[in-house]
């Protein structure tokens, strides 16, 4: 049993040094893997975009990511991609071209984190939102990329005629 | 009366010199809108000056996989020669230095491990022992020296390993790490310069904090590194995230260090302790005590509210000190340059050839004997495909 736990507890030390800093529990995966999954599934891409030691993304994991029904909405729902913003880990685009995570927040333009991005299964950005942000927030997002209203508006122009 | 007159002049002359830039040209040879050039290194090494020969290393997949390549351009050639493939497996970050007589020493991930080799001819040497990366390269005169990020344990950490071609053949001694105790996470992205006086400057990213710090160390030329040193200030009072009990720190990433004057050694990294408005330039600069002081940003008000991405340092021995960077603050990425006056790092200026319409980012600089800058940097073309663009400078 206590080899059990010694294994269990490694894992997640190793879990922790693969992926910086994503919400416990929830299925985040490399860019590589959750695109490979994506275009398996048909699920669309939430690509949390983090950075070791960030305080916002602490709080957003604490404040939002911990509410249970978000995260079945999500885990369900999307191919969640966990990106390090500082690491000098390799990732392959849809283009084909493999560069750093680091490298792809240049790419991005990322003047903050979190930096959330949404993608379609083939990873072709449909909006990104950097900052703290709410469940509610993280509803309305869903419902703006499922749904598919990012087809014909905006996310402000969706957000701005929402009930 | 006449002595004012002639220091007003040369005053004058100071404030109106600026770097003169030739006409840019492209580096590499064979392009594609599927073929992906990438300049990356650590300490973002890509280009040196042999003499009056320039060498450009870079990263691309021509050839289905990525690989490196090294071209070369003597003074008087028009154009760059045809480029040289460094490795034989997968490639990535090669870095470049300038030995005398047109030779260079580039060093690069192949296969999870790093390679170096001695250039033109030579054949690959592998340099480290366990799977490792980020590879970087510094000389001064025939002394030359390699560091990079080694599995050690569960993390990488720096080693850094002294590299002979006096026999005509590049060997490598046994690479030292810069702390003997394994590391408690992740080192990345080192560094590396050799001072005036022969000391050997490391500086990388270290996470050992829960966050991106950026460290140093220096050791004489036995390489006995000092206790790691942390290059970015430590912020003053509760931070915005401490305030709430929130995040380990700021973050930061990709130290650049120079060479510069008589003994001095400067470092250039991107800095987010501003964390609206994306990473910032910062500087710190050791004169020769072995002491990096206080930060110093680096790009000027015009730049202060978007992020700024590639910085690297380059110096020399007579004081010549500037920082290059790429940021969209024109509204597509640049290019920008600052000098060091002596105080502070002058107004930003974008290189000609690199800015405009369309993206230039990516660079890096060499400064050659004469004080001559060699710039090269990526300009994306999504139909035709992306080139690798050289331009040089004169300080007139």
């Amino acid at each position: 049993m206590s080899l059990i736990r010694i294994i269990l507890t490694a894992c997640c030390l190793w879990a922790t040094a693969v992926l910086a800093d994503p919400p416990p529990g929830y299925p985040f995966v490399n860019f590589d893997a959750g695109l490979k999954a994506a275009r398996a599934s048909g699920k669309p891409i939430f690509l949390y975009f983090g950075r070791y030691g960030c305080a916002w993304c602490e709080h957003t994991n604490k404040t939002t990511f911990s509410d249970p029904a978000l995260k079945k909405l999500y885990s369900d729902n999307y191919e969640l991609v966990y990106v390090d913003a500082e690491s000098g880990k390799r990732l392959t685009l849809p283009s084909g071209e493999r560069l750093t995570e680091a490298e792809l927040g240049a790419r991005l333009q990322a003047f903050a984190t979190p930096l959330f991005v949404y993608l379609t299964p083939q990873g072709d950005k449909i909006v990104q939102i950097p900052g703290f942000k709410t469940v509610q927030d993280f509803r309305d997002y869903d419902r703006y990329v499922r749904g598919g209203y990012y087809k014909q508006k905006t996310l402000l122009q969706f957000l701005d005629g929402k009930s | 009366m006449r002595a004012a007159v002639l220091a007003l002049s040369l005053l004058a002359g100071t404030a109106q010199a600026a770097w003169q830039w030739s006409e840019p040209l492209t580096v590499n040879s064979v392009r594609g809108a599927k073929i992906y050039p990438h300049v990356e290194s650590a300490n973002r090494a890509n280009v040196a000056v042999s003499g009056t020969t320039v060498g450009v290393v870079w990263e691309d997949n021509r050839s289905g996989s990525p690989q490196c390549y090294l071209a070369m351009k003597p003074a008087t050639a028009t154009g760059f020669q045809p480029e040289i493939q460094l490795g034989q497996a997968e490639c990535y970050e090669p870095a470049v230095v300038a030995l005398e007589g047109g030779r260079f020493v580039a060093a690069w991930e192949e296969a999870g491990k790093v390679h170096a080799r001695l250039l033109p001819g030579g054949t690959a040497l592998t340099l480290s022992t366990a799977e490792a990366g980020q590879a970087t390269l510094a000389v001064k005169g025939d002394t030359l020296y390699a560091a990079w990020a080694e599995q050690a344990g569960r993390f990488r950490r720096i080693v850094v390993a002294r590299l002979d071609v006096t026999t005509g053949a590049l060997r490598a001694e046994p690479a030292q790490p810069v702390e003997a105790a394994l590391p408690t996470d992740d080192q990345a992205w080192p560094a590396l310069a050799v001072a005036g006086d022969g000391s050997v400057t490391v500086a990388w990213e270290d996470r050992r904090d829960r966050h991106t710090v950026p460290m140093t160390s220096h050791s004489g030329d036995n390489l006995k590194f000092s206790a790691p040193a942390r290059l970015s200030d430590v912020p003053k009072g509760a931070g915005l995230g401490q305030s709430m009990g929130l995040g380990a720190g700021m973050g930061a990433m990709r130290p650049t260090l120079a060479a510069w004057g008589a003994q001095g050694v400067v470092a250039v990294w991107l800095d987010k302790r501003d964390f609206l408005s994306g990473y910032d330039v910062y500087a710190a600069f050791d004169p020769g005590t072995r002491r990096f002081g206080p930060n110093i940003r680096v790009q000027d008000d015009f730049g202060d509210n978007i992020a700024q991405w590639h910085a690297k340092v380059v110096g020399n021995a007579d004081g010549r000190l500037l920082a290059l960077w790429d940021d969209t603050r024109d509204g597509t990425p640049d290019v920008w340059l600052a000098d060091w006056n002596g105080t502070a790092f002058g107004e930003n200026v974008a290189v000609p050839g690199a800015a405009g319409p369309g993206a230039q980012s990516d660079p890096s600089a060499a400064l050659d004997a004469a004080g001559g800058l060699h710039a090269i940097w990526l300009e994306q073309d999504e139909q035709a495909g992306a080139r690798v663009r050289y331009a040089h400078a004169t300080w007139q």
